[in-house]
């Protein structure tokens, strides 16, 4: 046993130990809180990095805090899908981050900067412990963290619109953590356990099968309101598109992903072995929900005219397609709702960060302003159109890789239904995707839109657009290095 | 009838339909939190009965106590935790409504989602 | 309308909750599952191996002691939010409506809270060092301080307040919580164990009980510390923003 087993726990704690000490050095220092907000996030990227290979593609690294054995202490349990999503939140947080090193000046207050780092910290630390933790009441606490977090970092603007967004996902988002919590009790009164693998074996043993059915359908709701579910969605679009644009790129490109991550732990880690028959029926109303979702996000993108609302709405249509990879319960549909939340992340986040640097550049943030911006803003209009490319899913980008095995998985699993949506959700996003590219790139400006001169934004912020659509492009093209890993890791979890 | 022997737990299913009813229909938004609050303590309660044991004493090991006689420590560890993020969602809340008072002048969420609706047309003419 | 709809919605899922709690099994059962399984453990084991009488002193900063690092990183963030929300209160002067209040306290009630709370303070400083054998523990105490501060707060005004216990003050201890719950952790991995590991593999068999005493007892000053800290920040942050909505006489 090398030292590296110490490194998940590491990879959490020394964000959340940044964020603690930050406010400390914001009130000595306030120059250099910005900076030293990354060094804690680039130790956890490096410790995550340096995991790599270490855990099997059908294995996990388990750690048990305090020594106790894992019934009675608590455990992180990273496995490969863990350790994935880990390091893309490590990636996207660290991008993200760098962007708004720039551009959250214009939008939060001086005074307020320091907390907003501490809280952009917490937010990933949370994150992360999110996805590795083995106990089901630690992934309780740590939600909250993330709840909370994210509430604050909606409203961090303080005008009008920001708040009013921050109060609705808040009367969302806290009655549906409740229901988790409840959830929690319910599964601890006939189980007697909290540890998930541990709770697996007891559920399959365990008589009460009304009280499990019930668990779980709270368990989905609570995630699903977090992960803005088709029915529980109406949070996110104002929430996404009124949070400052890193904080847009973490929402939209992380957080609503490891909620999504969060059911597939609940689903195949705890209810997964032998309780089958017992989700059996919620599994397919997700399903139903997952392809309405794809569905309706898409026809709503369309019709929106700012371009952050019609990018937050293809998120919902997008969670869509990471819950049908969900509810095929094959190998191939859940690699490819991983390999999906990857690809997702790194285009949600390109795009929100390019729309944030359309609004620092010129304030533009309806779609017709974009009219013509290709001759003033090329690379930030070139990266919008990969990470588009890969959204709607054509070849070279990772986009199509993901919908390729969530449609495999879905023919597998024999739900033909579901692949129809999936090639409609395609056309949908198509559609409305060439339509800012149509604009931006073969469309005269309108009238003392882009007269003056502009330039780009600066290179702080261009370099994590750039890094995260070539991103889009290198998972795309090399996806052979991960796909076999992932089925196999999904195979495992089944 | 197990539902008899269960009473807490159908006082707290019942707390917890009024908190959420609150959430939901209540126009005022102090009134909400207080739902939401109603909410909380619905399943507090839900798992501290679920800690007792018949004739339970507290799980403190003095003076020679009867191990197998105390109740269940574990959710009353748990709930010390979620009471912490009560204190700290409420917190949140709270200053959330401070800022929206100061902006809108009005508690009423009709009156809120009415001014969005107000804005959203100005925008889109 | 919407009245009906969710009052249809809401006693629907009531009714799914009752169903599910009746067949739960019964209050109080000795036998029900979550007394089968690691309770016995806990209930037996916990004075030895945490050293701690209070079984749930020792499930919550020795078992689950992850779980705690958490949630006092819970209360930080909400410290956090509020800050990122509202904004910290101004060094220098501040008035909040209680100093502009056209009716002052009457002397009664100045004498009383200026004799009360010392005697508060002191019992929560009671309430946080007995955690381990007695209910009570660091939040408890660090909520207690809170009160103490609140109720001093709202008779003296946020400017005497704001003097006794300044910003230099507390921002340093806002985060002493997790500060200490980390180096405890780290402790644990240099004494040989895991993260949070209180009792020392690699210390003689002999001095772990005092080790795991002593870490246990400075986590629960942290707790109480950063607790208090960060509740009165959180207060002075809100009673700075009355002013700005309080309507002015």
């Amino acid at each position: 046993m090398g030292a590296y087993r110490h490194f998940p726990v590491l990879m959490i704690t020394i964000p959340m130990l940044g964020a603690v000490l930050l406010p400390f050095l914001g009130y000595l220092r306030k120059r250099w809180v910005a900076t030293a907000t990354l060094l804690p996030l680039a130790v956890s990227a490096v410790l995550g990095l340096l995991l790599i290979g270490r855990i099997p593609a059908d294995g996990y690294l388990s750690y048990e805090l305090g020594s106790w054995t894992p019934h009675f202490g608590i455990e992180i349990r990273v496995d490969y899908l863990g350790l994935f999503m880990m390091l893309i939140v490590c990636g996207i947080s660290l991008l993200a981050l760098v962007f708004s090193m720039r551009y959250i000046e214009r939008e939060v207050e001086g005074p307020k900067l320091t907390a907003f780092y501490v809280l952009f910290l917490l937010l990933s630390a949370a994150m992360l412990g999110f996805t590795a933790t083995g106990d089901i009441f630690n992934l309780f606490v740590f939600m909250e963290i993330l709840a909370l977090s994210s509430y604050a970092l909606v409203a961090v603007a303080g005008n009008r619109n920001a708040v009013r967004a921050a109060f609705k996902y808040l009367l969302m988002g806290a009655p549906s953590s409740i229901m988790v919590l409840l959830a929690i009790g319910f599964l601890y009164s006939v189980t007697g356990s909290l540890n998930m693998a541990d709770l697996s074996t007891r559920i399959a043993e365990s008589s009460y099968s009304e009280v499990l059915i019930v668990a779980y359908i709270l368990f989905v709701i609570g995630f699903g309101v977090k992960a803005a579910l088709f029915p529980m969605h109406m949070w996110l679009p104002d929430a996404h598109s009124i949070a400052p644009s890193p904080v847009s790129a973490m929402l939209s490109g992380l957080l609503v992903e490891v909620s999504a991550f969060a059911i597939i732990r609940v689903t195949f880690s705890v209810f997964g072995s032998g309780a089958e028959n017992l989700i059996g029926g919620t599994v397919d109303a997700l399903g139903i929900f997952a392809a309405a979702a794809v569905l309706f996000g898409g026809i709503m993108a369309i019709i929106q005219k700012d371009l952050k609302m019609m990018i937050a709405y293809s998120t919902i249509s997008h969670i869509g397609y990471i819950f049908l990879g969900i509810t095929a319960f094959t190998a191939e549909g859940l690699a490819g709702a991983m390999y999906h939340v990857l690809d997702h992340g790194l285009a949600k986040a390109c795009l929100f960060l390019c729309a944030g640097s359309f609004i620092y550049v010129k304030g533009y943030r309806r779609i017709d302003d974009l009219k013509g911006a290709w001759r003033q803003m090329p690379w930030t209009c070139f990266a919008f159109a990969v990470a588009s490319i890969s959204v709607i899913g054509v070849p070279p980008t990772a986009g199509f890789i993901s919908k390729w095995y969530l449609i495999l998985g879905n023919i597998e699993a024999g739900n033909y239904f579901y692949v129809f949506v999936l090639l409609s959700g395609s056309i949908l996003a198509a559609v409305y995707c060439f339509r800012v590219i149509y604009y931006m790139f073969f469309q005269p400006p309108k009238e003392g839109a882009w007269e003056s001169r502009t330039n780009e934004a600066s290179p702080s912020m261009l370099a994590p657009i750039w890094i995260l659509s070539f991103g889009t492009l290198f998972f795309g093209v090399f996806s052979y290095l991960l796909i076999p890993s992932l089925l196999k890791a999904a195979a495992f979890l089944l | 009838m197990r539902l008899l022997h269960n009473y807490h737990y159908i006082g707290a299913v019942i707390l917890f339909c009024i908190g959420l009813y609150t959430v939901i229909v209540r126009r005022n938004i102090i009134k909400k939190l207080i739902g939401l609050n109603i909410m909380e303590t619905a399943v507090f309660f839900f798992y501290i009965s679920l800690g007792y044991v018949d004739n339970g004493i507290a799980p403190i090991r003095v003076g020679g106590a009867d191990p197998s006689k105390m109740v269940n420590p574990i959710p009353q560890a748990l709930i010390l935790t979620g009471i912490v993020v009560a204190v700290s969602v409420t917190a949140l809340a709270l200053s959330l409504v401070i800022l929206l008072y100061r902006q809108f002048g009005t508690l009423d969420v009709d009156h809120l989602m009415r001014d969005e609706a107000e804005e959203a047309k100005e925008a889109g003419e | 309308m919407k009245k009906i709809i969710s009052l249809l919605f809401i006693s629907a899922l009531g009714v799914l909750l009752l169903f599910v709690v009746a067949s739960m099994p019964r209050m109080g059962d000795p036998e029900s599952p979550t007394r089968e399984h690691v309770i016995p453990r806990y209930l037996e084991n916990a004075e030895e191996e945490t050293n701690s009488p209070n079984v749930i002193t020792g499930i919550i900063l020795n078992y689950r002691g992850y779980d705690t690092s958490g949630e006092v990183t819970v209360i930080f963030c909400a410290l956090a939010c509020v800050l990122a929300i509202l904004g910290r209160e101004k060094r220098g002067r501040i008035h909040s409506y209680v100093d502009r209040s056209p009716v002052p306290a009457s002397p009664v009630v100045k004498t009383m809270v200026r004799f009360l709370a010392p005697f508060i303070i002191l019992f929560s400083v009671y309430t946080i060092l007995h955690g381990e054998i007695s209910p009570g523990g660091g939040f408890q105490g660090g909520a207690i301080v809170g009160a103490s501060i609140i109720i001093f707060t709202t008779i003296f005004g946020l400017w005497e307040a704001s003097r006794r216990i300044p910003q230099k003050f507390r921002v340093p201890l806002e985060g002493s919580a997790f500060i200490i719950f980390f180096i405890v952790g780290i402790l644990g991995i240099v004494g040989g164990g895991n993260f949070l590991t209180y009792a020392w593999p690699n210390i003689a068999n002999n001095l772990q009980p005092s080790v795991v005493l002593w870490l246990t007892i400075i986590v629960e000053i942290g707790i109480g510390l950063g607790g208090a800290m960060v509740l009165i920040s959180i207060l002075f942050a809100m009673m700075r923003e009355e002013e700005a909505i309080a309507p002015t006489a």
